[in-house]
């Protein structure tokens, strides 16, 4: 999960790495703070500056307006919601630093370069980071950075030191996937401090990170995905609140090609799911909580369920989808069932006597087509 | 010459062979026709009908195992490879998912040092069909044929290999390397061995965003001068930047791992890249005979 930049920054704080001083906001009234101030969009993305996500507040009577604003966009279909408050920092030269995985070798990467900023990604900026690989240990990757630093001015290496022997420990002990900071400012008196901050880490291993499950926890709706993910062990994010068709899936493959294959033929699905029938173990919540949301989709016009049983039964399945469809009554779109493999035959006999008009095909480019129809039909309707 | 990758008759143990999904899989490898010759595991499990051994090295001693699938819990995964290697394993095949990319790291450091071949982390296995498979690969998506598969998502590949073998196309080796960011087996690792054996006549990608490995595998069918066809599926076109959808591996962030990157190399690579399902399979019955 992509930690917000807030979060991200009490992390490096936590670890005796100097951010400028800040506070979340999640509505517009004014908090106490010191104007004039920045204020950045929350959101998990790149290029917030661009899309009017980090404004400058000058004093307390415009900063309601500012933050209002910026509560109230969408930068690059997440919408804002949060707002992280900063205070400004003095005339500083923005360096770079990153620490990744290099998932070929095995080895971790650190990347520097003395100038950072927004434009890291150009080809000429890239073309002046300079790298190393490291075994995934601290002495090694402390080692490594040691090689870069005669390449850098010397007013930078000192920081770049600092930095190392503060983050390297952060990266193993959340088990970071990638740190970044950039810009990292290099203040003329020698001090630095992180301009922004990026932080991935990894979900897989929340059972035994216990300050990132308590982060997901003090925040779900700030972190819907991880929040889910986290309390019921399975995948859904909401994709387009305007989404016309609502996705009942499971297996994050053939769930991500739907998605891509419902937008290349002209419509908008509502979600992606990845449900897990293999966690199902006879309990229909999930099936339940998923029927939910996808009802509660303004413009959901047809529902496409697809099940490949390869190694599960859908003799067992069939059932709890019965029981989960009468737990939703608000339900009353067309649903689409794709179902086969491992008892097919006992599923569909299951659905006769149930007496459900639920819609059943084998072949999954029927069951598009026919979701997709559905879904014009009671447009037009 | 796919044996070099791994022999149809080669010795499997299970580790973890007692717990639920353990068990009833080691049953369905064995009426597969998998020559598992030994469970691990440290208790007992009358229900388990191949010989059981408290450690791997005991097992490895007493039947002469050479590979080993591995269904343990995703925290004990990297125990479980460590304790393989340690036993003399050549061949690991890990499916639980959500096993730690730091874990995954050092099993990668680990297999690598020992010189064994690791599958994993999360991968639903591998199989020559007809023959034997370690994982749980479906058995109605498998078929003897030509096609090398290697495939990030199983239900993906699932699908695509069961419309395959419903219009005659069947595999020679499929091999699922996981959605992981970092995995033991890339696809690049695999094009060797596609490329050299005569009884693959064509070569199936199930990809996705995020990471670089299609972009690898395209370097790698260009250093094999692999003459093949070579069709790809890439999954995620339309996915959410910043979020994790499902697999970890297939998180996009900035400039990396976008599907135009990895259209773009695959296709200088001489592959066909599908938008769908349906266009994929249709690419392989207009070029390749069923068999």
């Amino acid at each position: 999960m992509m930690l917000l930049e807030h979060h991200a920054k009490e992390f490096l704080s936590q670890a005796g790495v100097p951010v400028p001083e800040g506070v979340i906001v999640t509505d517009p009234q004014v908090p106490r703070f010191i104007f004039p101030c920045m204020a950045k969009a929350q959101v998990p993305v790149g290029g917030r500056g661009k899309a009017g996500g980090i404004l400058k507040i000058k004093s307390a009577a415009e900063a309601p307006a500012i933050i209002e604003r910026i509560l109230g966009l969408t930068i690059r279909n997440h919408p804002v919601r949060a707002c992280r408050l900063e205070a400004l920092v003095d005339e500083a030269a923005e360096a770079y630093f990153s620490l990744a995985f290099d998932p070929d070798s095995g080895t971790i990467r650190i990347l520097i370069a003395a100038e950072g900023g927004v434009d890291i990604e150009s080809p000429e900026m890239r073309a002046k980071l300079l790298q190393a690989a490291a075994p995934p240990a601290v002495a090694p990757a402390q080692a490594a950075l040691e090689t870069l630093l005669p390449s850098l001015p010397e007013s930078l290496r000192g920081p770049m030191r600092e930095v190392v022997a503060r983050l390297i420990p952060l990266f193993f002990e959340r088990e970071a996937v990638l740190i970044e900071i950039n810009p990292l400012f290099i203040l003329p008196g020698g001090g630095w401090v992180a301009g922004d901050a990026k932080i991935l880490t990894d979900d897989n291993a929340l059972p035994r990170q216990p300050e990132l499950r308590a982060l997901i926890e003090q925040y779900p709706a700030l972190y819907p995905e991880a929040a889910l993910k986290l309390a019921q062990g399975f995948d859904f994010v909401q994709l387009d609140k305007l989404g016309d068709i609502g996705l009942v899936t499971t297996g994050a493959g053939l769930s991500m090609q739907l998605v891509d294959e419902i937008i290349q033929r002209g419509h908008r699905p509502f979600n992606f799911c990845d449900i897990r029938t293999g966690g199902f173990k006879g309990d229909p919540s999930r099936l339940i909580q998923v029927l939910k949301w996808v009802a509660s989709g303004p413009n959901v016009s047809a529902i496409l369920m697809n099940f490949f049983a390869g190694n599960t039964n859908l003799a067992e399945l069939v059932p709890l989808i019965l029981i989960a469809l009468k737990n939703v009554p608000e339900l009353r779109q067309k649903i689409i069932l794709r179902m086969t493999g491992n008892g097919l035959d006992a599923a569909r006999k299951i659905l006769a006597e149930s007496g459900n008009p639920i819609h059943v095909e084998t072949d999954l480019e029927r069951a598009i087509d026919r979701a997709l129809a559905d879904a014009k039909e009671w447009q037009h309707a | 010459m796919l044996d070099a990758f791994l022999a149809p008759d080669v010795k499997v143990l299970v580790q973890g062979a007692t717990g639920r999904s353990g068990r009833s899989q080691t049953a369905q490898m064995v009426a597969y026709g998998t020559n598992i010759v030994a469970g691990v595991s440290r208790r007992d499990d009358p229900e388990v009908k191949i010989p059981l051994f408290k450690t791997c090295a005991d097992a490895v001693r007493e039947t002469g195992a050479k590979a080993s699938v591995v269904f343990v819990p995703p925290l004990d995964v990297l125990a479980a490879i460590n304790e393989a290697i340690e036993a003399g394993i050549e061949l690991i095949v890990t499916v639980a998912e959500g096993v730690p990319v730091h874990d995954a790291l050092k099993a990668k450091a680990a297999t690598r040092e020992a010189g064994v071949r690791w599958v994993g982390a999360s991968t639903p296995g591998l199989a020559i069909p007809g023959k034997m498979k370690m994982g749980f690969l479906p058995n109605v998506s498998l078929a003897p044929g030509g096609l090398g598969v290697m495939s990030k998502s199983g239900t993906l590949s699932s699908e695509v290999c069961y419309r395959l073998v419903e219009r005659g196309f069947g595999q020679t080796l499929w091999v699922g390397v996981g959605g992981d960011s970092v995995k033991g087996t890339r696809f690049a690792d695999l094009i060797p061995f596609f490329a050299a054996d005569p009884a693959t006549t064509g070569i199936v990608i199930v990809g996705e965003i995020g990471g670089s490995e299609e972009e690898e595998l395209a370097d790698a069918l260009i250093a094999a001068r692999c003459q093949k066809p070579v069709f790809a599926l890439l999954a995620g076109r339309s996915a959410l930047e910043g979020v994790t959808m499902g697999h970890a591996g297939a998180l996009i962030s900035a400039h990396i791992g976008t599907i135009e990157t990895k259209t773009a190399a695959l296709r200088k690579a001489g592959a066909e890249v599908s938008p769908s399902i349906k266009l994929l399979i249709e690419a392989v019955s207009k070029t390749l005979a069923p068999s």
